[in-house]
């Protein structure tokens, strides 16, 4: 039952090596044994979007991942977005245009919107719709988190 | 000693000449921790030798338990308690509810009830290991009939939930306010029809959390968790576990979003009790998402409405009548018949409807227990109503606004006493409507869509307006079992001997920004900057009297505990400070964040060294000064009066107004409804911040266009649930919530502090409302109407299909 494997991985640019039982989920992992607990769980079947970090790069569910299957891999979560007392501009845009109310689903919609402006520094409204169509924001109603975006592209473009 | 009067109901009654952030939409003090994932939700507490839970449900609707043989599990590696109904049995007694008697222990103990609910559990060294224990559990269980249809459990035959009792009624009752019989009887038309609300409910991104400790030896259970308010299910945890209140302390966590139903008090009487097995180990138990969805708070207002209005030749409302078969589900436990009886704080709406009629029931049917959720009960109800009035329009030939025009309450006649007794306070529902009418370019749309059904495509319109019913009051609910008059909401603020201020409150964070609110308003009244103001939550046992977020009462509630704990620090500043001016209090005032002299400039001091005197130079002070500069208040809603035999009474405080107008496209060959557009103009007084406001609506929209065309929990007629994962319950996404248009009126509150009205369920209330008016008037061509939420493809289609 519990079979345990020794991973290594870099998360927010700080190495880690630990034995994990298989059958951990990657977020588990993060929070659990990394005390990363900025990724929330929303639903544990990989629906509502909050538990995204970015894997290699990409946006990806941590609930529907082992932590074995980031073994070898780069990963950055929310705590990894501030650089030391300065908010991120996805941050920062979140928090201007009040992008959030109980902010349980924001770490995860920040990740995907972080995979989307890395990648694209003049989304279309297509691509910011589809990129935030795969999270859950029971709160907002998604009007504030669409202006947060546009503003988070600002800001990015100015720095 | 302040008191009501004290405290101001405009700007204009700070001592401030000119405040800088009440009315501003600023930015969250709050937002910060939450965007770095610095908040300490509970899934984030981990407390030494913590234990975790899980849960064994039951997987029947309605089945006697035969046996339940924990022994397997008991003997894994990891796991310290197991406890089963038995246990529940010998250290608990079954929850409260509402009305009372029909509630049972945390754990089934004779009988399983609703699939889902918690039969034995387990506390283990880690979630994993705990959940592998409960697959060494073996119940043995008799089948019973189950019942899930409300209608059904009416009958003499159906099974019983609660045998006692002879019947499944929970509660029966007919309130009727003026001639309601005459009216009909005269009425030149009357507009009669069925309506089916189906389940659904509030699922905040968290699920509920909690990490119980009974210590064994002091005797006293700790509790922290993601309660919505605290000392409500501190209180109802040491009546299920005779404990004196104060041996109880619950400490509420920040929560991810409750919408109404968060508290999980089974989750937390269960970990009470595993930690007490355990030896007193703190005992966590995180609900997962299919818990939550089978067995949480995650279901309200299953309801079935027969419902009329009366009307004279022009259009007038002269009677209302609403018959509700409301299916609570297998107990009345946690709120229960609370939100069947919210609606009469608002039960003529908008209108001047002299004469009404509510025939409630509520009946227990194998399904989960009904949870608060947005608006608690209203959002239904306002359904049932505006769609009477379009209904009624069409049949007087007027347009759905003219109609309403001709009921609206006129703006002189506030405060007006609605025929279910409740006072609203202000407003101008006329020019709410008017407001968003020409928003919306109300002709044009009409026009578009006169031209879209040339074209065989077909739109609607709905135009609905509603009344918020904000701060609620105990005495609404004394009907259905519920007794008290007045919901005390106490802040205390302290001034440091660095010169800042903090306001200790006993609520936690749950995403309104009320503490950024309370902040502003205690910023403006010493006129010093925001972030010189810190906000704190305290557990049950240290804050002041408190309810928290509940009924749209906090900002309102809370600003009045400021204002009221700023006015009281104030008048102990004057009396030192008359002392160092060696003058009389009476002399003395706070003006723009100095301590002065009336009518002397120069005499002066900031009211922080008057602070830092009291703290720190005791040599300076007046014999019989009360050296510390805290002040607690207090606030509850004044005028408040019981309720009469028929429900009557001054309830809830304010009344905030809103006019939806949306236009939807109802496509007739997949039968999807598209929504195109959305417009809002609301109405909630004084907004204190209206970012926060703004926030507010558009969630609640997202809300209620989930109730109108996705969320629903869906049982099958043998009580099994078909919708346990998020692949079933539908929540709504970006690609289904419109992107509204929103603009504001202020009609301030004569009643209230600052004159702010309660605001955070209005867009709740009305936008199921005017989806489906909006559905049906894009229907009307096609002969067809719907009367049931959600309104899904498949209810579209099948209705289509028998034109």
């Amino acid at each position: 039952m519990s079979v345990t494997r020794r991973i290594a991985m870099t998360v927010n640019g700080e190495r880690h090596e630990a034995d994990v039982e298989v059958r951990t989920t990657l977020v588990d992992f993060l929070r659990g044994d990394l005390g990363l607990t900025g990724t929330h769980v929303g639903c544990e079947h990989g629906v509502c979007g909050a538990c995204t970090v970015l894997w290699n790069g990409r946006a990806v569910r941590s609930c529907i991942m082992l932590a074995v299957q980031a073994d070898g891999a780069e990963l950055k979560t929310v705590e990894g977005l501030a650089d030391g007392a300065t908010l991120h501009p996805i941050q920062q845009a979140f928090l201007e245009k009040h992008g959030l109310q109980c902010g349980f689903c924001t770490p995860g919609f920040m990740m995907s919107i972080y995979e989307l402006l890395t990648r694209d520094s003049a989304p279309s409204e297509e691509d910011i719709t589809d990129t935030l169509g795969g999270h859950i924001c029971r709160c907002t109603g998604y009007q504030s988190i669409v202006e947060a975006v546009h503003l988070a592209v600002e800001k990015m473009r100015a720095t | 000693m302040t008191g009501h009067d004290d405290i101001p109901k405009t700007l204009a009654g700070l001592p401030n000449s000119a405040p800088r952030y009440i009315g501003q939409p600023i930015e969250r003090l709050e937002d910060p921790a939450l965007l770095t994932g610095q908040t300490e939700f509970i899934d984030n507490v981990v407390l030494p030798r913590m234990l975790h839970c899980a849960i064994l449900r039951s997987p029947h609707a309605h089945a006697r338990i035969v046996s339940v043989d924990v022994s397997e599990a008991e003997k894994l590696p990891g796991v310290f308690a197991v406890i089963t109904g038995e246990d529940a049995k010998r250290w608990s007694n079954p929850t409260m509810t509402v009305p009372p008697g029909w509630g049972t222990h945390c754990l089934a103990t004779d009988k399983a009830r609703f699939v889902g609910e918690p039969v034995a559990a387990v506390a283990a060294i880690s979630r994993y290991v705990a959940e592998d224990a409960l697959e060494l559990i073996t119940v043995e269980y008799e089948t019973l009939p189950a019942v899930a249809d409300a209608r059904k459990a009416l009958d003499a035959d159906s099974p019983l939930l609660f045998e006692e009792h002879g019947h499944n009624v929970m509660l029966q009752k007919v309130f009727t306010w003026g001639e309601v019989d005459a009216a009909f009887a005269n009425a030149a038309h009357v507009v009669q029809q069925t309506f089916r609300w189906n389940r659904l409910g509030a699922n905040p991104l968290e699920t509920f959390g909690v990490i119980s400790q009974w210590d064994l030896i002091a005797g006293t259970l700790t509790c922290r968790g993601s309660f919505q308010a605290q000392g409500h299910y501190a209180m109802a945890r040491a009546m299920v576990f005779n404990l004196p209140l104060n041996k109880v302390r619950f400490i509420s966590q920040p929560h991810g979003g409750s919408f109404g139903g968060k508290g999980g008090a089974r989750g937390t009487d269960i970990t009470a009790l595993l930690s007490r097995k355990a030896g007193g180990r703190p005992v966590k138990w995180i609900e997962d998402r299919m818990e939550y969805l089978a067995g949480g708070a995650s279901q309200a207002w299953d309801r079935h409405y027969d419902a009329a209005l009366a009307l004279d030749a022009d259009g007038k409302v002269t009677g209302f009548r609403v018959k509700l078969l409301d299916d609570l589900g297998a107990t009345a436990e946690g709120w229960g018949a609370v939100s069947a009886a919210k609606p009469l704080s608002n039960f003529t709406g908008c209108y001047t409807i002299p004469a009404a009629q509510y025939d409630l029931t509520i009946v227990a049917t194998n399904k989960l227990p009904g949870s608060p959720y947005r608006g608690m009960g209203p959002p239904p109800h306002n359904w049932v109503q505006e769609q009477l009035m379009d209904l009624a329009a069409r049949k007087l030939g007027l347009d759905p606004t003219e109609i309403r025009r001709r009921n609206f309450i006129p703006p002189d006649a506030f405060p007006y006493t609605i025929a279910s007794g409740n006072e609203y306070d202000s407003g101008d529902y006329r020019a709410t409507l008017e407001t968003v009418l020409e928003m919306a370019d109300y002709p044009a749309l009409r026009a578009e869509q006169a031209r879209a059904r040339a074209e065989g495509r077909y739109l609607g319109i709905g135009v609905v307006n509603t009344i918020e019913p904000g701060v609620f009051d105990w005495n609404a609910y004394a009907i259905v079992g519920q007794p008290g008059t007045g919901v005390p909401e106490g802040c205390t603020i302290g001034i440091d001997l660095f010169g800042k201020l903090t306001i200790r409150v006993g609520f936690s964070l749950e995403g309104q920004g009320q503490y950024t609110v309370a902040a502003q308003v205690l910023a403006d009244w010493f006129k010093i900057d925001i972030t010189d103001v810190r906000v704190v939550a305290l557990d049950t046992l240290s804050a002041p009297p408190h309810f928290g977020p509940g009924g749209s009462r906090l900002g309102v509630a809370l600003t009045g505990a400021v204002l009221g704990a700023a006015h009281r620090l104030t008048e102990k500043l004057i009396a030192v400070a008359a002392a160092l001016f060696q003058t009389t209090p009476e002399h003395v005032e706070l003006r723009d964040g100095m301590i002065g002299v009336k009518g002397m400039a120069e005499a002066q001091m900031p009211f922080q060294e008057v602070a830092q005197t009291m703290l720190a130079r005791s040599d300076l002070l007046p014999p019989g000064v009360d050296p510390n500069p805290e002040a607690t208040y207090v606030w509850t809603a004044a005028g408040r009066t019981p309720a009469d035999e028929q429900g009557r009474a001054k309830s809830y405080l304010t009344a905030a107004n809103a006019c939806h107008v949306v236009l939807v496209e109802v496509d007739i060959e997949t039968a999807q409804v598209q929504i195109k557009k959305y417009w809002i103009a609301d109405d909630c007084g004084t907004r204190l911040n209206p970012a926060n406001v703004e926030g507010q609506t558009q969630g609640g929209v997202a809300q209620g266009v989930g109730a109108a065309l996705l969320e629903e929990a869906v049982y099958d007629e043998d009580a099994q649930l078909r919708t346990s994962t998020f692949m079933d319950y539908l929540l709504p996404t970006i690609y289904e919530v419109p992107m509204t248009e929103k603009r504001a009126l202020c009609t301030p509150s004569p009643f209230t502090p600052l004159g702010a009205k309660g605001c955070g369920e209005g867009a709740m209330h009305t936008t199921p409302a005017a989806i489906l008016c909006a559905i049906n008037d894009a229907l009307i061509p096609l002969g067809v109407q719907l009367f049931e939420i959600p309104a899904s493809p498949q209810r579209i289609w099948t209705l289509l299909q028998r034109r």
